[in-house]
């Protein structure tokens, strides 16, 4: 480690309590004087995941129970992947004030949009196991393994939300352009259905979609009530610290020229 | 010891002649690199070097676009240049913009920890100075209200209280500024009279030439992000005025 990367932990360290502001911003308020407040971030996911889990498991022709547990297995990591890429895109755009007015390591706003989104997706997973468990889905010591997978998925969600977060200073129109690769690569991603279902070229593709392994990581324990593949969880492992890395490095090369774009 | 130094230091903007260049315009320029860009640099602040030694009282005159508060921007790191040095050492307030980060959905006492934090008090500093701020601020009774409805006065005056709170071994401001009533102006200036009294270095940017006479010790002349002249405000400010 150089000497530069001391400076900016330290400097990280020393902001910690602007980035908890943040995230307490990015949690509460915008549930401010509603009357389920901060439930809302639970029913959401709930409601909608229930009305596919219905629909899809009525298509395929499958058990609706068993159909639930294996959709909610996959949303939920997919739901923080995506929301942490499409979010980061604000993450500068929308605090164009506050960067212009006065210093703070710019790093604390995309990573407080993808700490409250960690927040948000843990309490969302917490609300839908309770609902495996009432519905009779397997309970076991593997659940154990799911704070390695939401560590994984973090560290690439946030990889990519960096870059995002950056790129949408210099091109505006990423932001729209995010919201539609998002919506094809939900469907290239083993979400609805299982991987082996799928053959040909559209295997292939979803064969090198790095999301799949982390949907992997979530699906193994939930859903079979197994510790996932050693071979998982090292492509998994693999990919977040690649993408971490690429994060962090691309970020702190344009981290000067983002007061000049905004 | 608090002091500045700055060397060579320029800032340069980018201005586009139309607008922002879109991801097609992007990948069109890869492959077309001739005709005219459609952006120019702009350099607001143009090879500027000079020191501040601790004590110093330094007041920044110029015109309208000199460079002075993209100057005193970059000294509080808003922004950062490749060209040129900035050292500071010393705990640095910047008082350029006041209520940076206020939420307007947050309460004033929400406000006082996020604003708070922003201006990087510690949470143990901003649960010891809470009382006081809101004292001076004189919002005992709104406290607990979103501050998207307090008055324009209701919010400069939480927004300065706050930011006035702590002293600071480096001052920098950009013009005095008060809001409120007259009773709260004259309180306010009073305030900030001490902050500039117990602070070690001030460094202001004003148009009000009589006071920068009165504060300062010395002055900056900036035009066209060029520094002219630097020395004893009384002949800087003169010639600055028979130049103007």
């Amino acid at each position: 480690m150089t000497s530069a990367h001391h400076g900016r932990i330290a400097e990280l360290l020393s902001s910690r309590a602007v980035l908890w502001q943040l995230v307490r911003q990015q949690l509460i308020l915008r549930y401010r004087r509603t009357a389920l407040g901060y439930l809302w971030t639970l029913v959401n996911p709930l409601l909608m995941m229930s009305v596919m889990a219905f629909v899809f498991s009525s298509l395929f022709k499958a058990d609706l129970k068993e159909f639930a547990i294996f959709l909610f297995a996959g949303m939920i990591p997919w739901g923080m992947f995506n929301s942490v890429s499409t979010q980061s895109a604000g993450a500068f755009i929308n605090n164009e004030g506050l960067i212009k007015k006065i210093y703070l390591p710019k790093i604390i706003f995309p990573l407080s949009i993808a700490t409250a989104l960690l927040i948000d997706s843990i309490l969302s997973f917490v609300a839908l196991l309770l609902i495996i468990i009432a519905i009779g889905g397997a309970v076991s010591w593997v659940l154990f393994f799911l704070p390695v997978a939401f560590l994984l998925l973090f560290m690439f969600s946030t990889g990519v939300g960096l870059i995002t977060s950056v790129l949408t200073v210099f091109f505006r129109d990423l932001q729209y352009v995010i919201i539609i690769a998002m919506q094809g690569l939900f469907f290239l991603t083993p979400i609805l259905y299982k991987h082996d279902a799928l053959s040909g070229s559209v295997a292939m593709l979803v064969g090198l979609n790095p999301v799949v392994p982390f949907i992997e990581l979530f699906r193994a324990p939930l859903y079979r009530g197994v510790v996932p593949g050693l071979s998982s969880i090292a492509i998994a492992t693999l990919i977040s610290l690649v993408t971490i890395c690429l994060g962090l490095a691309y970020f702190y090369k344009q981290e000067k020229k983002i007061v000049y774009r905004l | 010891m608090s002091g500045i130094i700055v060397s060579g230091l320029s800032i340069k903007f980018r201005v586009y002649h139309d607008r922002s260049p879109s991801l097609k315009d992007s990948f069109a320029s890869i492959f077309k690199r001739r005709g005219k860009s459609s952006f120019s640099d702009f350099l607001a602040v143009n090879d500027v070097s000079f020191e501040i030694k601790s004590g110093d009282r330094v007041g920044i005159v110029g015109h309208n676009g000199a460079g002075k508060s993209t100057l005193l921007k970059a000294l509080c790191r808003v922004y950062e240049s490749d060209e040129g040095l900035i050292r500071v050492d010393g705990r640095l307030a910047p008082l350029l913009e006041i209520g940076a980060g206020f939420h307007p959905e947050f309460t004033g006492r929400e406000n006082i920890y996020l604003n708070g934090a922003i201006l990087g008090y510690t949470q143990n500093q901003l649960f010891d100075i809470e009382p006081e701020v809101i004292a001076f601020a004189e919002l005992e009774e709104f406290i607990d209200t979103p501050v998207k409805y307090y008055s324009t006065g209701m919010y400069m005056r939480l927004a300065f209280s706050l930011a006035t709170a702590m002293h600071p071994d480096i001052l920098v401001l950009d013009e005095i500024f008060a809001g409120g009533d007259a009773a709260f102006m004259e309180r306010a200036t009073k305030r900030m009279y001490e902050m500039i009294d117990k602070a070690n270095i001030m460094i202001m940017v004003s148009h009000d030439h009589n006071l920068v006479r009165s504060l300062c010790n010395r002055v900056l002349w900036l035009d066209h992000g060029k520094l002219i002249a630097d020395g004893d405000p009384e002949q800087v400010i003169n010639s600055y005025l028979r130049g103007a």
